[in-house]
């Protein structure tokens, strides 16, 4: 278990220490606030898009310690000690993620609104899985909803990723 | 011009926008919060009908700084958010905020705040009493019912489509069909919820909102704010999904009247939960089609009597049911028609436009009709539409434009050869519970509004800039189609310009020129051939002022300049004319067209419907579409497999219920259920790309017909898998069980 304490700051604030996308950061948070709340508005990370506030479309997805979730859903205090990586975090000096690429390569993003929580979720299935079926990719979409693309150009790029990626004989 | 010496037409350009939106760095409006805005809350009824008895704001008001401004407050103009043009005679029923609520969630007040947190909490303490009227649920109820719900009492708004010799028609038929389809009324589910920005600046007042038609919003706001048209200015913000849900104009009086009141910046945002109670949704219709056969099963005539559900306001659903009866006429050959068509206004979340615009409905009502009508009488299904589909270049005799080069009938062979139809079409059984089939559709959409009761033009300028890179201005809204890239590559093709030089712009009403806005599937047929002439018109220009700089005849020839045998670098040469002749080569052109042709698609669907669960398995899947020409095929891909996850939803398990009270079951995607990755087949795709006259390199259109034929296709598996008649959409579980049990009876 790695819980720590949360200072109280007054009576409504916690104090938490997490680290977003490779480095350590604090908040303050209140006891009602989310962890998306916390990630686009004291951090500025507007990848995490807000669909439906409920856990039930995807469009927040983050990846914390390795798990894909649905930051609408996480209470900010909950994430205290965690690792969570955002899209805006994929990026090595500049240059995007291959997963990043192959969204591009394939067609997978039309509104783009649904895909920044899509490449999360694929991503979260990569670092476990990197040779997914297509129907394991499927599964590991299943909650993200997206309602331009029909995910077949989705599931493409994260097949496209994998080979990429290079480690699945085929 | 051989298609294969193309540069860019057909090609799989990567949309200008595709880096941006995978970095998660394209700013949809929640993602820049504008300084100083206020954050508008919408005080939604939770009454379905109710009229506000006592509204006390004086709780919420004592937070520090908060604004409220109630029904009490707003201007009495009346107005319909369909309208993108002045005198569109679209009935005015809706105000920016009402003391009579007409459905859950309609707007009473606005609460206003620094924050989302202090505007939602002020929101929150604002005490309204009502006093409850009956809801109005069944639209078979409504028209008695109108004057509860609005003070005008209009029980209804009809409108009819008639031509030929009916009663001649059914006297002589062999056979008379009739079923009756209900399609329930669906959320768009764009992924971005609504929202809208305004901003006063001096004497204008701008408004920023994702929306699809920004001349459109003007008028509406013009209307409301009884303002020029010119002082009110509307960019088209970044567009996280619409659908058809961001077409008609929904909080936008609302927050431009409170911004221009205040004279403050008013951003309002919204929960899913406020979205799909809110805005807009399909409109849910219940129609009867009966159709007059010969012995051989030729179409002697077809009557329609519709009943459509507007929701509490008009919005564009009269537009929406009479755009359903002008398809009738464009899939088959009916040499006498009747369609009746009736909208009545009930207690729940409007309607509106939505992908299709009534061609949906329109076509799962006939299809799915047509397909047991087959079964009733012994004719084959592929047989029966072979023989009364339409051929190319056929006159539509309700009097729309000409069908142009139709391609249905090889849409339907290949398709049904390519499917395995003959193979296939008997239900196969497995397990004792699981039973597979397959089932089709045909369908058409339009290309814009020519020959339609509105007009259709759109005006662009090209700009050729001194560096041999381009502009091209439009008033284009990126839906998230790829719209602005398949315009460049467009434009790239006819002026020879790396596509990565050209820049499209997006509506912004203060700059860009007037264009009907992107709706009725008239972007590529009717703004990309608007963007190819302009180029054309800009290299002619180009080309004229070179021979005159230097004294020789310059042509243009494969995608350069050309003077007597020597290639010109089209910068040195923008740059040469603006220096020595004092002209700038930009061009402006308008494009009114003088057709609109039909596109056409059919699809295939194998289905496992399990008798036990009543689960419906998509299996495999073929859309084959008559497109004249793929301007970037990819993205036509994108657009068809979309529209079949719009589709199957359709038939299987969107749908917005009511209880008796008008109270609604579905707020939220916990209970509204989306085909998600593990439900969507990956389905095959066919296009025949045959040159269509009129459409930018033979282009059509393909974004809201990819959706059309889907529901249909569904419902006439699953009904072949069991023999059943099913024809109330959406086939929940509980439904095919039902079908299921009666099997065999």
């Amino acid at each position: 278990m790695h819980i720590r304490l949360a200072m109280i700051v007054g009576v409504m604030f916690l104090k938490i220490e997490l680290k977003i996308n490779g480095k350590f950061r604090t908040a303050e948070v209140s006891a009602s606030e989310r962890l998306i709340d916390v990630l686009r508005q004291k951090f500025g990370l507007v990848s995490v898009k807000e669909g439906c506030g409920a856990g039930e479309c995807g469009a927040c997805t983050v990846i914390m310690d390795g798990e894909a979730v649905c930051s609408c859903v996480v209470p900010a205090f909950q994430a205290d000690g965690h690792d969570i990586l955002t899209v805006e975090g994929l990026e090595e000096n500049g240059e995007l993620d291959v997963i990043q690429q192959s969204f591009i390569d394939c067609d997978a993003v039309q509104c783009g609104f649904c895909t920044p929580g899509m490449i999360m979720s694929a991503k979260a299935l990569l670092m476990k899985n990197p040779c997914p079926s297509r129907e394991e990719i499927r599964t590991a979409l299943a909650g993200n909803i997206c309602r331009c693309t029909g995910y077949v150009q989705i599931i493409d790029a994260v097949e496209t990723t994998a080979a990429r990626i290079g480690v699945c004989r085929r | 011009m051989d298609k294969r010496s193309y540069k860019y037409i057909g090609r799989n350009v990567t949309r200008f926008d595709a880096v941006d939106k995978v970095r998660g760095r394209f700013p949809y409006l929640a993602d820049e919060p504008f300084p100083n805005a206020l954050f508008g809350a919408v005080l939604f009824s939770p009454h379905a009908n109710a009229v506000v008895k006592k509204i006390d704001v004086s709780e919420a008001s004592r937070i520090e700084g908060v604004e409220i401004l109630t029904y009490l407050d707003a201007p009495n103009a009346r107005y319909n958010g369909s309208e993108w043009f002045p005198g569109q005679d679209d009935y005015p029923d809706e105000t920016v905020l009402t003391g009579h609520a007409r459905h859950v969630g309609d707007r009473i007040a606005l609460v206003m705040a620094d924050t989302e947190e202090k505007a939602r909490k002020a929101r929150d303490l604002v005490r309204v009493e009502y006093e409850i009227l009956p809801a109005v649920t069944l639209p078979e109820t409504a028209a008695d019912m109108a004057g509860m719900l609005h003070e005008d009492g209009v029980k209804s708004f009809d409108g009819s489509i008639c031509y030929g010799d009916l009663e001649k028609a059914f006297s002589s038929a062999a056979y008379i069909e009739s079923d009756t389809v209900t399609t329930p009324k669906i959320h768009h589910a764009a992924m971005e919820t609504h929202s809208v920005l305004a901003i006063p600046r001096g004497d204008v007042l701008e408004v920023r909102t994702p929306c699809q038609i920004t001349f459109g919003v003007q008028y509406s706001i013009a209307q409301v704010l009884d303002m020029p048209l010119s002082k009110i200015r509307v960019i088209k913000a970044n567009m996280g999904g619409t659908f058809g849900g961001k077409q008609e104009v929904v909080f936008e009086v609302l927050c431009a009247w409170a911004a221009n009141r205040l004279k403050r910046p008013v951003f309002i945002n919204t929960t899913r939960e406020e979205t799909i109670l809110s805005t807009r949704t399909r409109a849910a219709v219940k129609g009867k089609v009966e159709t007059a056969l010969d012995a051989d099963g030729t179409i002697l005539g077809r009557s329609f009597e519709l009943i459509v559900d507007a929701g509490a306001y008009l919005t564009g659903t009269k537009k929406v049911m009479m755009a359903m009866g002008k398809k009738a006429s464009r899939l088959y050959r009916i040499p006498a028609l009747s369609y009746k068509g009736s909208v009545v206004r009930t207690s729940t979340t409007p309607a509106g436009a939505c992908r299709g615009y009534g061609s949906p409905q329109i076509h799962t009502i006939t299809e799915i009709h047509t397909d047991l009508m087959c079964r009733r009488l012994g004719f084959d299904p592929v047989q029966f539409r072979l023989k009364n589909l339409l051929g190319e270049f056929e006159e539509d005799p309700s009097g729309g434009a000409n069908i142009g080069k139709a391609r249905v009938i090889e849409c339907l062979s290949r398709g049904a050869a390519a499917f395995g139809w003959e193979e296939n079409k008997a239900p196969k059984v497995s397990g004792g519970r699981f039973f597979t089939a397959t089932g089709f559709a045909c369908c058409t959409h339009g290309n814009g509004y020519y020959k339609t009761k509105y007009h259709d033009f759109s005006n662009m300028s090209l700009r050729l800039l001194e560096d041999g890179s381009a502009i091209l201005r439009a008033s284009i809204h990126e839906l998230g189609s790829g719209a602005t890239t398949a315009l460049a590559q467009i434009v790239g093709e006819v002026t020879g310009i790396d596509v990565s030089k050209i820049t499209v712009t997006e509506a912004d009403t203060q700059f860009t020129s007037y264009d009907s806005g992107c709706q009725a599937s008239r972007v590529i047929y009717v703004c990309g051939e608007c963007a190819r002439l302009v180029s054309e018109a800009a290299v002619k220009m180009l080309t004229q002022e070179a021979s005159k700089l230097l004294d020789r005849p310059v042509r243009f020839y494969e995608g350069g300049l050309v003077c007597e045998g020597k290639k010109l670098d089209l910068g040195a040469a923008v740059r040469e004319i603006m220096e020595k002749r004092r002209v700038s080569i930009e061009v402006n052109f308008e494009h009114r067209p003088e057709s609109n042709p039909a596109s056409f698609g059919v699809h295939f669907a194998e289905v496992t419907v399990d008798k036990l669960t009543g689960l419906v398995k998509v299996n495999r899947y073929l859309a084959i579409h008559d497109i004249g020409q793929a301007i970037n095929e990819s993205f036509v891909r994108g657009q068809i497999y979309g529209g079949i996850q719009m589709g199957i939803g359709m038939a299987l398990s969107e749908e917005l219920p009511f209880d008796s009270m008008g109270i609604p079951r579905v707020r939220n995607f916990d209970k509204y259920h989306l085909v998600n990755a593990p439900d969507m087949p990956d389905p095959e795709i066919i296009l025949i790309e045959d040159n269509e006259p009129g459409g930018p390199f033979g282009a059509k259109s393909i974004g809201e017909i990819s959706t059309v034929p889907v529901s249909a296709a569904i419902v006439n598996a699953v009904n072949r898998a069991l023999g059943s008649s099913l024809t109330d959409l959406p086939l929940t579980p509980a439904k095919v069980v039902e079908a299921a049990r009666n099997m065999g009876e």
